[in-house]
């Protein structure tokens, strides 16, 4: 019997009940503590009840009092392939590196801009350019990595926090890319135009967004 | 007027469902890596007992994430139902 076949045993309509237990199927149609497929009003027949076995008031001898059907047939989850990658995630945990480069570079760019403004010094500028484009290259792996652990961590549900990461995320792509194209394109001739203002309120827009998407990632780590 | 305060309870309900969505959501992957650590803890257990208890407390982190599961599922229903009367 495979695992999608158990779970049309699943009690109702007066099909019988089926649970998984290790590997193995169990017919609990007959037990007073399955009626119409339900256990203690969690549970439901048709299901694979390993993991939960730690929290149940009784241990796995339970199941001698009922019917052993079969053994289940070689199957893999669909959360055994996540869990591949999960792995793969707990070991490299790239979000977590990929976030800092961003953070870094682009403070660090903003605060060459500021020097920039208010001293007048080209290096600042230039400076802050090269902040700007090293830091826009950053954005797309921490985003990428992110989208990753949203995928494989929190299979793509979409909470509050994870909708003001995604928006958020977005908009720091899109400024940051057009100031960069404005600069890298225009380049001295930018300061010259009206496009400047542009650049400059772009650019220390970026502070402000990176800092909340910092904050929804912290309210992840560290739920309050 | 009764249909408009069944609405907005309705969307109170929405709301509150949504932020315990999130609450049993970020409580996951913590759970996953507790039963990870007792996991690897056991591996290097130089004693039998050591062993034993941290693949018991591993199991019961592996418990906490099946019932977490189970709970976001059912929230997950519910909203889906509670969305489909409002609209």
């Amino acid at each position: 019997m495979k695992r999608e076949d158990v779970r049309n045993y699943n009690g109702e309509d007066g099909k019988p009940a089926y649970i998984i237990y290790d590997g193995k199927v169990y017919d609990v149609t007959e037990s007073r503590l399955w009626k119409k497929g339900k256990h203690m009003g969690r549970h439901k027949a048709g299901e694979d009840m390993t993991s939960f076995i730690s929290m149940a008031p009784h241990d796995a001898r339970v199941l001698e009092k009922v019917k052993y059907v079969c053994d289940l047939e070689d199957d893999e989850l669909v959360e055994e392939k996540n869990e591949k990658l999960r792995a793969f995630y707990r070991k490299y945990h790239p979000h977590p590196i990929f976030i800092h480069y961003p953070m870094g570079i682009l403070y660090f760019g903003a605060f060459m801009l500021l020097l920039w403004i208010l001293t007048g010094n080209k290096s600042f500028e230039l400076s802050s350019y090269y902040g700007l484009i090293a830091g826009t290259l950053s954005v797309y792996p921490a985003i990428l990595s992110g989208l990753l652990s949203w995928y494989i961590n929190y299979e793509k549900t979409l909470t509050v926090i994870f909708k003001n990461k995604l928006i958020f995320s977005g908009l720091l792509v899109v400024i940051s890319t057009i100031i960069s194209v404005l600069r890298i394109f225009l380049g001295d001739m930018l300061f010259e135009s009206n496009l400047y203002y542009l650049y400059i309120i772009g650019y220390f827009l970026t502070i402000p967004v990176m800092t909340f998407i910092a904050y929804n990632g912290g309210r992840i780590t560290w739920p309050d | 007027m009764a249909r408009l305060d069944e609405n907005l309870s309705k969307q109170n309900k929405v709301k509150a469902i949504e932020e315990m969505i999130q609450i049993v959501l970020l409580r996951i992957p913590k759970e996953v890596e507790a039963m990870h650590f007792y996991k690897k803890a056991a591996e290097k257990s130089t004693t039998k007992e050591a062993q034993e208890l941290f693949l018991s407390l591993a199991q019961q982190e592996k418990g906490h994430e099946a019932e977490l599961r189970r709970i976001l599922q059912d929230l997950k229903e519910e909203l889906k139902n509670i969305k489909g009367d409002l609209s």
